[in-house]
């Protein structure tokens, strides 16, 4: 599936590298999100079975299995931050690279 | 205050993180619309429109005029990138979650009901060029892209989507734009009772299940160009248990025979055709409605009237979300478009109904971009033949 909405897409920043920015700091603030709301459940759970301590998890070390699926977590994780940097390729290779491409969309519609 | 979508068997399951995404990126569409996009009347009356003023000599007369001076203030570039995220995380968070579980979509959409209704696929059916020249309302694909065979995707990714865009307002079921109006119409029309009844543009059937259960006594159909939005609505309404006759169909000439409904509906709809289509489906409504039948299109209102701020910040998807036809269909005069369908002039209805979910979560009661339903009224346009 394509990830990129066809269209060439608008900027709003005097300097266009600020918007994409942008896009990097709110796709890392929504993961910041994910990440809490699912350690909330985990605390809540374990706090409600009585199953680990705190303590427990300060002196948690990963056996290299564990280490080796973490890596791959953080691998897509960095894809999924970085998403507007693909989008842009996307955008480059299928040449929607001018606002005149878009506004040629606005003008067939309204003419 | 959380509104959770109705499950239903065709509804894509969210693994915990995908559900924590898309519950941020609600989270952050309800703050942009409650918090942050209202500030940019302040910022264009304190900054704004007095600078216009200064360079120009006279007050903005137009959204254009409006747009062209807002577009430099970091306040409103803020909001625009902001909301512009907003819409491509939300695509993201969606679209990743049904590709995850696209091949058992894709079974069960074949496996669920197929008792009641029916679905007739046309795969020659030609795309309009409307739909294809952007992905419309930033949806990657658009509602007719297939990238596997009996794709659901872009139905199963739309039918999610709705409810985190709307942040809920549309109600569990996604249905109240059909809702309000098969609630007005009942209301204002207790004697009509419409024994069958047409939907244009009916995406995945959500704003159609309101008139199975209003009229159940009539045939409804529902007519779409995207083979995988009808798919999935079929098997929606089956799951629902209601009784839909779901066909691929251009809104601007159908198969239908002429005077074969007594009301055609439409639901945000026409902002997604063009300038010729448009009229083509008003001459296409006069043709299929039996004297005295109704149609009716809901959309946001027009900007005639409105003042040149409020139909700036309403006009913001133009340019900014894949709409190219929404600034252009807002700006034209409605009675001549019907009038010129075939309707006459004083069967032309246009007014605000309120919205049928009345409990909805954190309305601004204003019309604006990112902002959707946070109005509590749709504005309805339609006649009688």
């Amino acid at each position: 599936m394509a990830k990129k909405a066809k269209g060439k897409k608008p900027t709003f920043f005097a300097d266009p590298q600020v918007d994409k920015l942008m896009g990097i700091v709110m796709a890392l603030a929504g993961e910041v999100s994910v990440l809490r709301e699912r350690l909330n459940t985990v605390e809540r759970l374990a706090e409600s079975k009585g199953v680990f301590t705190r303590q427990e998890i300060e002196s948690y070390r990963p056996d290299p299995h564990t280490a080796e699926e973490r890596e791959q977590w953080r691998t897509e994780y960095i894809a999924r931050v970085l998403r507007v940097v693909h989008e842009e390729l996307e955008a480059v290779e299928r040449g929607e690279t001018t606002p005149e491409s878009y506004e040629e969309a606005v003008r067939a519609v309204s003419s | 205050m959380i509104y959770e979508q109705m499950q239903h068997a065709m509804l894509p399951h969210a693994t915990h993180d995908e559900q924590a995404r898309q519950n941020f990126v609600q989270s952050l569409k309800v703050h942009l619309a409650t918090t942050v996009s209202p500030g940019n009347k302040a910022v264009y009356e304190q900054r704004a429109k007095p600078r216009f003023e200064r360079e120009h000599k006279r007050t903005p007369r137009d959204r254009h005029d409006v747009r062209r001076v807002m577009k430099d203030e970091p306040y409103y570039q803020t909001w625009s990138v902001l909301l512009r995220t907003s819409q491509e995380m939300m695509w993201d968070a969606v679209a990743t979650s049904v590709e995850r579980q696209l091949p058992a979509l894709i079974r069960q959409a074949k496996t669920t009901g197929k008792t009641l209704g029916s679905l007739t696929l046309d795969p020659n059916l030609p795309i309009p060029a409307y739909h294809t020249a952007v992905d419309i309302h930033c949806q990657p694909g658009a509602y007719h892209t297939e990238t596997t065979a009996d794709d659901v995707a872009a139905g199963a990714i739309y039918d999610r989507a709705v409810h985190v865009y709307a942040m809920g307002r549309m109600g569990p079921m996604n249905d109240d734009i059909g809702a309000s109006l098969a609630a007005y119409v009942n209301r204002q029309y207790p004697n009509v009772q419409p024994q069958r009844i047409l939907d244009m543009g009916c995406a995945v059937g959500h704003s159609t299940i309101p008139y199975v259960d209003t009229y159940p006594e009539a045939e409804v159909y529902a007519i779409e160009i995207g083979a995988p939005m009808l798919r999935y609505a079929h098997a929606r309404a089956e799951a629902f248990g209601k009784r839909v006759h779901f066909s691929q169909q251009n809104a601007e000439q159908t198969n239908f025979a002429d005077g074969s409904f007594d009301l055609v509906v439409s639901h945000i709809l026409l902002h997604e055709t063009s300038s010729t289509a448009i009229r083509n489906i008003i001459r296409e409504c006069h043709r299929l409605l039996t004297p005295g039948g109704m149609m009716l299109h809901v959309e946001v209102p027009q900007y005639q009237g409105m003042d040149p701020y409020d139909a700036f910040i309403l006009d913001w998807d133009t340019y900014n979300n894949n709409e190219p036809f929404w600034g252009t269909l807002h700006d034209m005069d409605l009675v001549e478009l019907a009038t010129s369908g075939g309707f006459a002039q004083e069967k032309v209805i246009q007014t605000l109904i309120p919205s049928a979910f009345k409990m909805a979560r954190s309305r601004t009661g204003l019309f604006q971009g990112g902002d959707f339903g946070g109005g509590g009224e749709w504005f309805i346009f339609g006649a009688v033949k």
